[in-house]
């Protein structure tokens, strides 16, 4: 081993001193189970066989799974029910590959701000296209000299005197 | 004994496969509850707790299964026990009358700490420890230490090279 290899070894081992290991459950289950039915190497036979002898639940577990008959002698009353119930957790597959498909995106707001606009231009069109045509057709027939006088009724709705329209209601009201 | 094809469908999360799977571990799931609950009355539910930790977060726990390094039984077994352990611990606290307990227990944090290992005692074995300990903290020659733990100098280096390695793939994974 060269003096480099011991010196940066050596730094690796101190930092590893210090640093915690985290708990991986399910490396630990592999590691008792390995250990139980001894496919361990030695090295982690002999590592996880120290971690055993301190821990009373994982020697526990180890010498339940080594005793294991792989069943249950006589099935309980609810077997059946404990079968369904954990059959049903995993959903079946046209479920759970099933897609929703949506909708097409909703255009009813912009077509009924456009409706709402296209509406509102032709009511101002149609306005002022009557007005329009009205006064032109009065300022026709007030300027028609034969019309004017006797034979029109135009005149007749408006008062000489004042050049408004006559109230044609004022005596119905008393 | 389930074969890897029938490991395959089940991480992929098939049906058929789970069913087949539930209807011929049930037996040994619910064997291994019993060992661990209280009373009958928990069986059920504890059975039911183990098969949702193996389904759990896209069947994560049953992928970590190794058929190398581990029996589908035994590993089964481990996985069944501790998870009722735990259920059983989380569901029940036990409830002691608060005038049974002595006045200098009520002072404890009530938070079960949380177990920490070492990093030498989570990865090494006590003797790749001891050789480590021996060569690094107290300056020790491998023919020393040889003669010392009554083995061959190789054993030493041997036993110092798996430790090395083990402890840079760690650090490699960690800092990745």
């Amino acid at each position: 081993m060269s003096r480099t290899d011991e010196s940066s070894d050596r730094t690796l081992w101190q930092r590893s001193r210090t640093a915690d290991a985290p708990v991986d459950e399910a490396t630990r289950f592999l590691d008792l189970a390995g250990f139980a039915d001894g496919l361990l190497d030695p090295d982690e036979q002999e590592r996880v066989g120290a971690f055993v002898v301190a821990d009373p639940a994982a020697e526990a577990d180890v010498a339940a799974a080594q005793a294991s008959t792989g069943g249950i002698d006589e099935r309980p009353a609810g077997f059946e029910r404990i079968v369904a119930r954990a059959c049903a957790l995993v959903p079946d597959a046209q479920f759970s590959t099933a897609r929703v498909i949506a909708f097409a995106p909703r255009q009813r707001r912009v077509l009924h701000g456009l409706a709402q606009w296209a509406s509102l231009a032709a009511a101002i069109l149609v306005a002022s296209w009557l007005g329009f045509s009205m006064g032109s057709d009065t300022s026709f027939a007030l300027s028609r000299p034969g019309l004017s006088n006797d034979s029109s009724v135009i005149p007749e709705l408006f008062d000489p005197g004042t050049g408004f329209l006559r109230d044609f209601g004022e005596n119905l009201r008393s | 004994m389930a074969h890897e094809g029938e490991l395959d469908a089940l991480a992929r999360g098939e049906k058929g496969a789970w069913e087949s799977f539930v209807r011929r571990y049930a037996g040994l799931v619910v064997a291994a509850v019993r060992g661990v609950a209280r009373d009958s009355g928990d069986v059920e539910d504890l059975t039911q707790e183990v098969f949702v930790r193996l389904c759990k977060d896209d069947f994560r726990l049953l992928r970590s299964y190794d058929p190398a390094r581990a029996g589908l039984s035994t590993w089964l077994t481990i996985v069944a026990r501790s998870t009722a352990r735990d259920a059983l611990r989380r569901h029940r606290p036990v409830s002691v009358p608060i005038d049974a307990v002595p006045e200098s227990r009520l002072a404890i944090d009530p938070v079960e700490p949380v177990r920490k290992l070492k990093l030498p005692e989570a990865l090494l074995s006590p003797r790749q420890r001891e050789i480590l300990t021996m060569l690094y903290d107290r300056e020790m020659e491998v023919a020393e230490i040889a003669a010392a733990l009554g083995i061959d100098p190789q054993t030493v280096r041997s036993a110092h090279h798996k430790a090395m390695l083990k402890l840079r793939a760690h650090f490699k994974a960690e800092t990745e």
